[in-house]
């Protein structure tokens, strides 16, 4: 599920020409990325589109909330940098001097300061922002684009101080001396007061700011993820008032995450995973954790790695390399040079680090974003965070402790795990038990993979056999029953390989779905199941059921017949969410067209 | 106005109740003008519902028990 090479960069793209025009240089944090040339191109996409471009708020204003972040964060490299660009365009150093101080003091219109201390607060706490703060900058007469632009500004600053904080470049212009100015976010400042004033609003549904429709058929970026996820995720749709942004997120995004020459897509989207946990952002942490499934983890080792990375089965380095990006993503003030030389000596290679630390850096600029516009998710997350927990005026590196997070095993309440721990024990009667409350589940499990119910009845044995063996090792991580789901399907597939039903096999372990489209259009009936006995429907469901390929028959069995989630039917089949969505879509409307002669309005009464 | 093409590459999500307010009001105003989509969706709610409500595969417990039995005795004996 990759875009790379359909949403490249185009050839001849000079990232230092960007730098050049748009700063007038080309700045070291640029040039200490030079190891790794796509990720100076990512950069320089964003800052193009971001920071250089025209928009709705001048290069002036973008620079001040530039400047005021970084200020905030004490990064002295970024300030230097900031101030210099302001300085260069005109701005009197006094004002500048005001920034870099307090920004409650600087002399700015109260739109301004409100837009200040708004991108402020959403760079240090991303988790209080809430809809009620888009709408008081709203009621400042500030544009929906001004608002979207704020918020990407605040995402690019974190993105630049992350990538300060690991590669330490030396200054560009005389660094402002930082260390004498008053600590930042003391209590009792005008910020303070502004965030313990939030206070959480009725939760609206959707994202803060309006997001005009955008076609896959008109915007070839969509059609390109539509094509790789199988649907357009809230965090792309929510940007579309700024189609060129997303393009260059979309550009940077390639270039960064989807290769495979240094660190690999595991190993980055665990990056993204961690991160995003440590910064309490559920919806990027279910965005990643379905990723990692799609690059082939199991469900459960995905969630392990969100939950407690330490905890799971990921190498010795790969667990150092994580605990890298946890530190500067989110405990940034605590970052040494000592944690690079670590990686070093586990074997790293410098631009891995140099990678990982951009993994992280464009992991903070999608938080910041994703928490600065509200993006809905597209699918639960595994990990609910309690954000009305997290001090929202604390710096940024304020977080809950881990434990408080999550209790992600201890939440699946399920209702067989006594029973469970005592079949472990080698209870016979707890487990036969078991086998009785869910021999209706692995039965439709069976029979919509094999086709059959005489060969679904025999494949029960074969289950419970297997399931009673392997029950030792089940963990938890689960339900119990979703675990049963997969011993059925795995049962299912020993049966068709024994008997060299490859015909069957292929359909199932097939990927690909061709095009289906819907052809009947006679309307049906008000209430068809008026006019036709239970019984009459039930059959012919069934024969519709059993006449569409396995592969679609078993998720639409468990979805709508079984009632399970998209996201449990994925976990039980080894498949990924999108994939679930596309097979589920196409299998409701195989049997639209297989009722549609029955039920249409003419066919009253015609069940046969 | 949307094209029935793309309200068609939104169907799935509209469907399962996960698209934007945004989108919402977008696709109905579609189906408030266009026929054939209208039937479509129409007739695919109602697939659905037919579907979750058949009770398809279903079958009595007693077909499971000597199932069950049969390998609960050979767990048994497999043990002593």
């Amino acid at each position: 599920m990759g875009f790379r090479g359909e949403i490249g960069l185009e050839q001849g793209f000079d990232p230092l020409v960007v730098f050049r025009e748009g700063f007038g240089f080309v700045p070291n944090l640029v040039l200490a990325q030079s190891a790794l040339a796509r990720a100076m191109a990512a950069h320089a996409k964003l800052e193009e589109a971001v920071t250089f471009r025209d928009g709705a708020i001048s290069r002036i204003h973008k620079e001040q909330i530039l400047l005021s972040i970084a200020a905030d964060r004490r990064d002295n490299y970024c300030s230097a940098l900031d101030s210099g660009l302001l300085c260069s365009l005109g701005v009197p150093e006094a004002q500048i001097d005001d920034l870099l101080n307090d920004c409650g003091q600087a002399r700015l219109s109260a739109p301004d300061r409100a837009l200040l201390e708004f991108c402020l607060r959403l760079s240090r706490s991303a988790s209080s922002v809430r809809c009620h703060d888009i709408e008081a900058l709203q009621a400042q007469e500030f544009s929906d684009e001004a608002i979207l632009e704020a918020v990407v500004v605040t995402a690019l600053a974190l993105y630049r101080c992350t990538l300060s904080v690991a590669l330490a470049p030396q200054s560009d212009f005389m660094p402002p001396n930082l260390s004498q100015k008053k600590k930042p976010a003391a209590s009792g400042s005008r910020l303070t007061a502004a965030a313990n004033g939030s206070r959480p609003s009725a939760k609206k549904k959707g994202s803060y700011l309006p997001a005009p429709y955008l076609s896959p058929n008109t915007f070839a970026p969509f059609a390109v993820i539509q094509k790789s996820h199988g649907f357009i995720p809230n965090f792309f749709r929510s940007q579309t008032l700024r189609p060129d942004l997303l393009q260059a997120e979309l550009e940077a995004v390639g270039a960064v995450l989807l290769t495979e020459d240094f660190l690999t897509r595991v190993q980055k989207e665990s990056i993204l995973l961690t991160v995003s946990a440590a910064n309490l952002n559920s919806y990027c942490v279910a965005v990643h954790c379905n990723m990692l499934r799609g690059l082939g983890l199991s469900a459960e080792e995905a969630d392990q790695i969100a939950v407690d990375h330490h905890l799971s089965d990921i190498s010795k380095a790969d667990i150092a390399l994580l605990d890298f990006a946890v530190k500067l993503g989110a405990h940034f003030s605590e970052f040494s040079r000592e944690d690079t030389a670590n990686l070093e000596t586990l074997g790293f290679t410098p631009v891995q680090i140099l990678e990982g630390a951009v993994v992280t850096a464009l992991n903070n600029f999608a938080n910041t974003l994703q928490m600065g516009l509200g993006i809905e998710p597209d699918f639960a997350s595994p990990l609910v965070f309690e954000t009305n927990k997290v001090n929202p005026s604390g710096a940024a590196t304020t977080l809950m402790p881990r434990e408080g997070v999550v209790h992600f095993a201890a939440t699946l309440q399920d209702a067989d795990s006594e029973l469970v721990s005592r079949a472990q024990d080698g209870n016979l009667e707890a487990f036969e038990e078991l086998a009785r409350r869910h021999s209706q589940l692995i039965y439709r499990t069976l029979v919509a993979i094999l086709g059959d119910a005489a060969d679904a009845q025999d494949a029960m044995q074969d289950t419970l056999l297997s399931a009673f063996k392997g029950v030792g090792g089940f963990q938890g991580r689960s339900k119990f029953s979703t675990w049963l789901v997969s011993i059925a399907r795995n049962a299912a597939l020993q049966r068709l390989r024994s008997r060299r039903n490859i015909e069957s096999l292929d359909q199932i372990c097939n990927d690909e779905d061709g095009d289906f489209r819907p052809r009947q259009v006679r309307a049906w009936q008000a209430n068809p199941e008026q006019w036709h006995s239970k019984t009459e429907i039930r059959e012919l469901v069934e024969k519709g059921l059993l006449q569409i390929p396995a592969k679609y028959r078993v998720v639409v069995v468990l979805r709508d017949i079984e009632q399970l989630s998209s996201e449990e039917v994925a976990r039980q089949l080894g498949l990924s969410v999108p994939a679930v969505k596309t097979r589920l879509l196409r299998a409701r409307l195989m049997l639209r067209e297989w009722l549609s002669p029955h039920l249409a309005e003419s066919s009253k009464g015609a069940a046969r | 106005m949307i094209t029935c093409e793309e309200f068609f590459g939104e169907f799935a999500d509209y469907l399962e109740g996960q698209v934007s307010p945004e989108v919402r009001e977008e696709l109905e105003l579609h189906l408030s003008q266009c026929h054939a989509c209208h039937v479509l969706y129409d007739s695919s709610r109602k697939t659905i519902k037919i579907v979750s409500e058949s009770n398809s595969f279903e079958l009595p417990q007693k077909v499971f028990d000597p199932i069950i039995d049969r390998v609960m005795a050979k767990l048994r004996t497999d043990r002593s």
